[in-house]
């Protein structure tokens, strides 16, 4: 129970903290049904209207997938298809997520641990090997530039045509840093690369969703849905301020941008929260910036859900989580799914998780006749209530910080740094002191004799892939020097120049074969950093190339 | 404390997950600690030299993958060098990962939903260890290569405020173990959980009288309360009451024999009970119990006719249960200590620190043996142990075979008889010489 024993914290509370009364009636949902609207409607409330044909009712079912080898990936992938995965969601192992080679000596104990060793345009050619790139849909949880840059390069090493290409490419400028996703590279690199791959997309993946806002990663350490939705469209209006001040209209990309959102246990708070910024995104983009198009109102939203609810005591629990939660989200009306598995709080997902998460989804599509009716919750007075509210948190939390000045100067100051901390402090005490109840954690605990069942799964280690870290040591000095060096002079020169686009020099270097390590280290020493972030190598010049 | 504990804290390698480092520090800053925080793209090196520089006490590891195993032996062996505590926290850390740490070497290891009194209880430990110049446990060669050792383990220790108990509860906690300390004797104890404090173990003392009839019940849920499980129990507690057989009062025999057999008799009814439900429900413990015998039930001691049927008593118990309650997983073996305690003055020699032969630190070792997976084939045995010296003892084996005569006359008797007898003599009895 509750240490301190206030009269308030018997009051039940949504997880944001929104008093909730014991039942709601028409005087709860204010407001006429055009503050609402049809699904499809302005202000999208209620969601797009999902095409009739075509792919199966519903939404693109996917898990995140991506570990060891590109080749081993790769028939993670193939697998996940097989069992009727409509989409790929990958991501990098730890050095990848740093734009770091797996040859560099502190990233051997990492390599393909916790996601797929990608540096190198052979790694994404064999990585997409025989996945139709020009039917399904391809979620890059990797630092984007490079994301787009491989697919790109790939696509065209087997014959898709660019403009077919379809999928998303996280853009984390603002959070990234301070969110485990550090790749070591100054505020204003980053949101060039950001800037430059989606114009690069936009004029070369036109059907891509180049700006992939995703607030799954930034609000798992215990962000509550507030925070998440209000830190997540900070970054959208940053971003599209900047591509607004390079002259791009606001109707050429608002379309392409989607939202990746984390889905927690409170659940009518979470379908609330989708819907609130389904209706914030189509008023900020249709009032603030002057969207006409009705495209650029609507916004895609796709959902990862909690990994910080999977508990590791008695793991069988997180398959029941992740149903109820993909369920609330199918009501949502979202246009992407990805279950966190039952292994999560261990280990990258086993095969036999990734084939629970995705029968889930399909059980609950074919099976619950949940997809057949748009926005199947819209009207309930508490739903609605909940919306509004959110809506007002969320939007109040975005001008409150926007009044505390320029953006780049807060991600400097650490200003959301010690937002990231706070939350996941409160999360920690919350769980101690058990005002946070979790089932198997401070209520209806076994002792670890008791918990075995699925517990070989969840426990079981992926040893770092050396073979692969051997592979690219050998292929190293086999590649041409003279056309290598040229490229990365040409990266290096456009990093120092801030008005050179990033993304051609990127992707002319990736295809003479330089590694993703080498191509950041000439970012880095373009603006007189050195290459290498973590002083680690001072010996070893990972920009060296052998003759 | 002269001044606040310092504790450097990072992530090794490319392990991102920096919040859980940040809000480690959180904790401890606001409890009085002062914090170097190094966030990520650490090595061994660089946290121990920069714990050098600050003059830090502890360095704390913030773990979300797998790449400190590849850092953890050279880190092990800088903070050892320099006399850094190190304690290592994730909630990605299995039950396995933690042994492994503090196989290792590592102070303290904690995994997911670590309750934050406990954590902060045991970097208090280590912060007195270290401030106090003690030299940290060494990961012994044994507590490596034996799987999973004794780490993370709930033993019992009755009569564990002093003596042979409190060497025990010590021995335990040095291996990692969390030990229901009891006894009747409160401040005692206190004293026994205080010198137990800077080990990586950890004691929960439970005051409550063996010859109670609900003390073993009382224990169990004591262990099951705070740590959900249970393993081993070490019945120690014991008393003397001297006296001649033609002297020693109903009182004293009554007491003597609630405490030596009723009471251990009792502790296994309750615990085999329990681990009998746990196997019944697919949950088998690999338990183990530890009865105390003596040299006078194996032997005898003069005029201590009582002790020692008594203490002959437990070495048949340990022997019988053992048949009965190793069909569920448990073992149930005795150690004959020789110590000097309490119960044993006359032993000759003088208490002299490290050197004493008879001190009870000599016994602990096999009794965590006795507890530990190295001796999950040994039952129903008796060690002896103590002065230097460890042995099994023979116990009670058929002597050469006679045939009885039909109806044996008297005469047939005074005949056959003696010669029945006539086998090696009994070990003579110990103690002190009759006046």
């Amino acid at each position: 129970m509750t240490s301190g024993a206030h009269d308030h914290t018997d009051e039940p509370r949504t997880a944001a903290g929104i008093s909730l009364r014991a039942f709601y009636g028409p005087a709860d949902a204010v407001g006429a049904y055009e503050r609402i609207g049809d699904p499809g409607e302005y202000p999208f409330t209620r969601g797009r209207l999902r095409p009739p044909h075509g792919r199966p009712r519903g939404w693109i079912q996917r898990e995140l997938s991506g570990e060891g080898s590109p080749r081993r990936s790769n028939a993670q992938f193939h697998a996940l298809l097989a069992h009727g995965a409509l989409g790929i969601d990958v991501i990098g192992d730890n050095p990848t997520m740093s734009a770091l080679d797996p040859d560099h000596p502190m990233c051997e104990p990492a390599v393909g641990t916790t996601g797929v060793s990608l540096c190198r345009k052979q790694d994404f050619i064999e990585l997409l090997d025989g996945v139709p790139l020009d039917r399904i849909t391809l979620s890059h949880s990797l630092p984007p530039a490079f994301a787009l840059a491989g697919q790109f390069l790939a696509a065209r090493a087997s014959g898709v045509p660019p403009e077919l290409l379809r999928g998303s490419a996280i853009q984390p400028p603002l959070y990234a840093e301070d969110c485990s996703y550090s790749t070591f590279l100054p505020f204003d690199l980053r949101m060039r690369l950001t800037l430059d791959s989606i114009a690069f997309s936009l004029r070369e993946m036109p059907r891509f969703h180049a700006f992939l806002e995703d607030t799954y990663y930034i609000s798992d350490g215990g962000l509550d849905a507030v925070e998440e939705m209000s830190l997540g469209l900070l970054e959208i209006r940053e971003v599209c301020r900047r591509l607004l001040a390079r002259g791009l209209s606001i109707d050429a990309f608002a379309p392409r941008i989607a939202i990746l959102v984390n889905c927690r246990m409170d659940l009518f708070e979470e379908i609330a929260k989708i819907r609130a910024t389904r209706r914030l995104f189509a008023r900020m983009m249709r009032d603030e910036f002057g969207a006409a198009d009705p495209r650029s109102w609507s916004v895609n939203v796709a959902v990862h859900t909690s990994g910080l609810t999977l508990t590791a005591a008695q793991p069988a629990n997180n398959i029941v989580r992740g149903a109820v939660q993909a369920l609330a989200m199918a009501m949502a009306g979202v246009q992407g799914l990805e279950i966190s598995t039952f292994d999560e709080p261990f280990r990258t997902p086993s095969p036999v998780a990734h084939q629970l998460a995705i029968r889930t989804q399909q059980i609950i599509q074919t099976e619950t006749n949940v997809a057949s009716v748009e926005d199947p919750l819209g009207g309930s007075w508490y739903l609605e209530s909940l919306t509004d509210e959110l809506e007002h948190r969320i939007d109040a939390a975005v001008r409150r910080m926007e009044d505390h000045g320029d953006v780049g100067t807060l991600v400097e100051n650490g200003f959301f740094r010690s937002i990231f901390t706070a939350a996941m402090d409160r999360h920690s005490s919350a769980v101690q002191s058990g005002e946070l109840r979790i089932v198997g954690v401070n209520e209806h605990v076994v002792p670890p004799e008791a918990d075995r069942f699925l517990r070989d799964v969840a426990e079981e280690r992926f040893e770092p892939d050396l073979a692969h870290v051997a592979r690219i040591r050998a292929w190293r000095p086999t590649r041409a020097a003279a056309p290598l060096d040229a490229a990365l002079e040409r990266v290096r020169q456009a990093a120092a120049d801030p008005g050179a686009d990033l993304m051609d020099p990127i992707i002319t270097a990736l295809d003479l074969d330089a590694t993703i390590g080498e191509i950041t280290g000439c970012l880095r020493e373009g603006q007189g950093l050195p290459a290498d972030p973590v002083g680690y190598a001072t010996s070893r010049n990972p920009v060296e190339v052998r003759r | 404390m002269t001044r606040p504990g310092r504790v450097v804290i990072g992530t090794l390698g490319l392990d991102q997950h920096e919040v859980g480092a940040m809000a480690i520090s959180r904790i401890l800053m606001r409890h009085g600690y002062e914090v170097v925080y190094l966030g990520r793209f650490n090595t061994p090196e660089r946290l121990t030299a920069v714990a050098l520089q600050e003059d830090a006490d502890i360095v704390g590891v913030s773990v979300h993958s797998w790449e400190y195993v590849a850092y953890t032996d050279e880190l092990v062996r800088r903070c050892r060098e320099s006399g850094f505590g190190l304690v290592f926290g994730g909630s990605v850390l299995t039950e396995r990962d933690r042994d492994d740490l503090l196989a290792r070497g590592a102070d303290a290891a904690f995994g997911p939903y670590a309750s934050e009194t406990d954590m902060l209880g045991r970097i208090d430990a280590i912060l007195r260890r270290v401030r106090a110049g003690a030299p940290a446990a060494e990961p012994s060669a044994r507590t490596v290569t034996v799987k999973g050792g004794l780490a993370g383990r709930v033993v019992l220790v009755t009569g564990a405020a002093r003596g042979l108990g409190r060497a025990y509860a010590h021995e335990l906690c040095r291996q990692g173990v969390a030990v229901i300390a009891n006894d009747v004797d409160e401040a005692a104890l206190k004293e026994t959980a205080d010198a137990c404090d800077p080990l990586p173990g950890s004691v929960l003392p439970v005051v409550a009288d063996v010859t109670d009839q609900g003390a073993p019940r009382l224990l169990l849920d004591a262990a099951l309360r705070r740590f959900g499980q249970i393993h081993g129990v070490v019945a120690n507690a014991g008393l003397l009451r001297s006296g001649p057989l033609l002297k020693l009062p109903d009182d004293d025999l009554r007491l003597l024999l609630d405490v030596h057999v009723t009471a251990p008799f009792r502790l296994l009814r309750v615990l085999g009970a329990y681990w009998r439900g746990e196997a019944k429900a697919g949950r088998a413990v690999s338990a183990a119990a530890v009865l105390t015998t003596s040299a006078a039930g194996l032997y005898g001691f003069r005029a201590e006719a009582a002790y020692s049927a008594a203490k002959a008593a437990i070495a048949m118990l340990a022997r019988v249960a053992a048949d009965e309650l190793g069909r569920y997983g448990t073992t149930v073996n005795a150690v004959a200590p020789m110590a000097r305690t309490r119960l044993t003055e006359w032993l000759p020699g003088s208490p002299a620190a490290d050197a004493d032969p008879w001190a009870p630190e000599h016994v602990a070792p096999v009794v965590a043996w006795l507890l530990g997976p190295g001796a999950r084939q040994v039952t129903g045995r008796v060690i002896e142990v103590g002065n230097g010296q460890v042995s099994a003892p023979e116990a009670w084996r058929p002597g050469a075979v006679h045939p009885l005569p039909p109806s044996m006359s008297p005469a047939e008797a005074e005949a056959l008889l003696p010669t029945v007898l006539s086998g090696p003599p009994m070990p003579a009895l110990l103690g002190p010489e009759p006046p």
